[in-house]
């Protein structure tokens, strides 16, 4: 094997460097690719085997009329399709499942940047404040709805505060009646979420370089105007990414309202989620529950797709 | 050689993941069976209760280990039927409503003959003739639980009649009392002045009216349901549940009753498990009243547990049910502790070593007296029993009461989930 090569034009042979033998480095690294790899295939695996195929399993369903406690089912084509059409409860929880979307995410959205910019500082204070700010979204949502029911009730202590203060004479109806159950329930979850939009924006503000700040300074911008001029625009990938975030959490949402409300007053602040369980579960449809469930990963994943579409735009635009 | 260390690992980790994930049968070697057994906590069946009860059955059974599982709230159905659909269903279940899963095939009858031997009403709970949860222990729901001193503060005596009741009712109002507690909040309890009204005038008038319902003779459409459900809406729009009925919690509606907030509390009779002992001769009872006054009891005969027909020695998991269901310390708990009404035959209350207060004592004369009992609608676990999510309709339905008057339009709603229900 020779270290040199003919060059195909040309007399002057030119000496090409031998083939790089292996160093340990190199091993090293082929090695992590691998591993990577591996990884990644194991990752990929545990998605098609959790997500994929139960997806996959649910759409097969849907087209039957499965029910938990048999073990036969027969196909029923686009039937259990065709009902959701009629199903005036399914509107109900489809519609307010869609307010409460709206509006938790601007919410959330507007008290995370608030937050955000509020806790944008170095010292260990705001460090624990930081800390307290993302509990929120730590804690089970099983939790948050004791903790809440605790506080709402006739009751509770809001209501034992605001009758103490004299803010109200008589307790407030806050899971009681069907409109302030319903807004009752956006709070709760608009906390929660603020918790995660928080860190998302904080990590954002963080990235702004401060010269920006100072050369708007010199320029004479009020605190207003460089936060609607800079900070507004510079957080707006992270925008993107909390606002989709939001609204997928909570289009799904079960876990709160379960233990909040049970889903009323009079199915007042129930969700698809909990439809489509109760459908399954209590009803023994499992095949129309489903095609509900089918019906709203479609509506969810449409509703992402726009919203990050629409939003990655208005990030090119600023 | 590390790829395929780490190949092997992923594959090794994989396959924990669907063995973890996979249901194995619950046999065991020869002589040894373990059986899961779904059971559900309450504030008086509380996790010793069980570990204690379970224990003492599981002595019985020779080679037998138990292997409890406990639901995440006490919606038992909802619980098993999930446990079901993941090929996990329990081979005992603790207090679960039988007619959802004996269309299926997954439950198996006791034996009519021990049942015949052992119950004061062997057929109280049976679905087409089988027993599938030995009939231990009945419940009386609703029963109108009263604060004595205030009924005297405001110068007035139980009722007899549907218009006495109101009008003890304008009385406590006028006297500055709460007339009636509810723990709203929590649908199950929204629903008690519904199943009281109903079962009271519809069921006391028509005793079949839920085979009727299945029959399609009857609906909740027509006009004596109407009127009873009616009688509701009078009580929520004269102003005498509780203010805020829907935002208190049940466990705090307990709390306020006890405490002397308001006069009167319709409960079903687990109630009397939660009497504090500093009360036990100042709260007094009784039953829904009836246009008439006539003594209807709504009533429904509860029981331990069902036998899962998959169970992998179901002759072991029935000796292990029964030894459960006659330890007369599992009914000493449940009378103490869930006011549980007992119904084994040739025994009286002395026999289970009770302390029970007065109330309780005035309460079982309604049980062991010769008297009007039909099925308490919502909580029959018998032929009586509603389709599976009619419940969680009837609850919404009573909810619904407190804000709105179309009284006609929700019993119409229920006719419509009925028909759903048992397409």
């Amino acid at each position: 094997m020779t270290a040199t090569r003919q060059a195909v034009v040309g007399v002057t042979p030119v000496a090409v460097p031998p083939p790089r033998r292996p160093t340990r480095t190199r091993f090293r690294r082929i090695r992590q690719d691998g591993g990577l790899g591996v990884i990644a295939a194991v990752g990929l695996g545990l998605y098609l085997v959790f997500i994929v195929v139960p997806v996959l399993l649910s759409l097969r369903s849907s087209f039957t009329d499965q029910n938990p406690l048999k073990a036969q089912s027969n196909f029923v084509g686009l039937n259990n399709y065709r009902e959701m059409v009629h199903d005036s409860e399914l509107h109900a929880t489809v519609g307010y499942t869609l307010l409460l979307a709206v509006g938790v995410t601007v919410a959330a959205n507007v008290l995370g940047i608030a937050f955000a910019v509020l806790l944008n500082r170095t010292s260990l204070s705001y460090r624990t404040l930081r800390t307290i700010a993302f509990l929120p979204q730590v804690i089970s949502g099983v939790i948050v709805g004791f903790v809440w029911k605790t506080i709402l009730t006739q009751n509770g202590l809001l209501n034992n505060v605001l009758v103490h203060i004299g803010v109200v004479g008589q307790p407030i109806d806050w899971l009681g009646t069907p409109h302030l159950a319903m807004l009752s329930v956006g709070i709760v979850v608009s906390w929660v979420l603020s918790g995660f939009t928080t860190v998302v924006y904080l990590a954002a503000l963080q990235h702004i370089p401060p010269e920006l700040y100072d050369a708007s300074s010199i320029d004479g911008a009020s605190a207003g105007q460089q936060f609607r001029m800079i900070t507004l625009r510079m957080v707006a990938p992270a925008t993107t990414i909390s606002v989709t975030i939001s609204l997928i959490t909570v289009l799904k949402l079960y876990d709160i309202i379960t233990v909040l409300t049970s889903g009323g007053p009079a199915n007042a602040t129930e969700s698809t989620a909990q439809y489509i369980v109760k459908l399954a579960f209590t009803s023994d449809r499992f095949g129309y529950a489903s095609a509900v469930a089918m019906a709203l990963l479609l509506l969810s994943a449409v509703i992402a797709l726009s919203v990050t579409g629409l939003l990655r735009r208005r990030e090119v635009g600023l | 050689m590390y790829r395929k260390s780490i190949a092997a690992a992923a594959a090794a980790g994989l396959l924990l993941l669907v063995a973890a994930c996979t249901s194995t049968p619950s046999g065991g070697s020869a002589g040894q069976v373990t059986l899961t057994y779904m059971t559900f906590n309450s504030p008086s069946l509380t996790p010793t209760f069980w570990k204690d009860s379970i224990a003492v059955a599981e002595k019985s059974v020779a080679g037998l280990t138990i292997k409890q599982v406990v639901t995440p709230n006490t919606d038992r159905d909802t619980y098993a039927k999930q446990l079901e659909a993941s090929g996990q269903f329990p081979d005992l279940l603790q207090s679960i409503t039988p007619s959802q899963y004996t269309g299926a095939g997954l439950l198996q009858p006791y034996d009519q003959s021990w049942i015949n031997a052992n119950f004061l009403l062997p057929q109280g709970n049976a679905i087409k003739g089988k027993v599938y949860i030995p009939p231990t222990n009945s419940q009386i729901i609703p029963l109108v639980f009263y604060n004595k001193s205030l009924f005297a503060r405001a110068g007035i005596q139980p009722p007899k009649t549907w218009s006495d009741f109101l009008a003890d009712c304008a009385a406590l109002k006028a006297a500055g009392i709460t007339p009636i507690e509810l723990g709203g909040n929590d649908p199950f309890a929204a629903g008690i002045p519904l199943t009281g009204a109903l079962s009271a005038d519809v069921l006391g008038r028509h005793p079949n009216w839920l085979r009727d319902r299945y029959a399609n003779k009857v609906k909740f459409g027509d006009t004596d349901v109407v009127a009873a459900a009616q009688k509701v809406r009078t009580l929520v729009t004269k102003g005498y549940f509780e203010d805020g009925a829907l935002n208190v919690s049940y466990a705090n509606s307990i709390t306020n009753f006890n405490a002397g907030k308001a006069a009167m509390y319709p409960m079903g009779s687990w109630y009397l498990g939660s009497v504090p002992k500093d009360q036990w001769s100042n709260i007094g009872v009784f039953p829904w009243p009836t246009d008439d006054g006539s003594l209807v009891i709504p009533f429904a005969v509860g029981g331990s547990m069902a036998i899962s027909a998959k169970a992998p020695n179901i002759a072991a998991a029935t000796k292990f049910a029964q030894a459960w269901s006659l330890a007369p310390a599992n009914l000493k708990a449940l009378i103490e502790g869930d006011g549980a009404f007992p119904m084994l035959k040739g025994k009286t209350l002395a026999d289970y070593h009770v302390t029970v207060s007065p109330v309780f004592t005035t309460s079982y004369a309604y049980v062991t007296d010769k008297n009007t009992k039909v099925s308490a609608i919502g909580w029959a676990t018998s032929d009586d029993a509603m389709p599976g999510a009619l419940n969680n309709d009837f609850y919404a339905a009573a909810q619904a009461l407190f804000n709105t008057s179309d009284v006609q339009g929700q019993m119409n709603k229920l006719d419509q989930a009925w028909s759903t229900a048992t397409q």
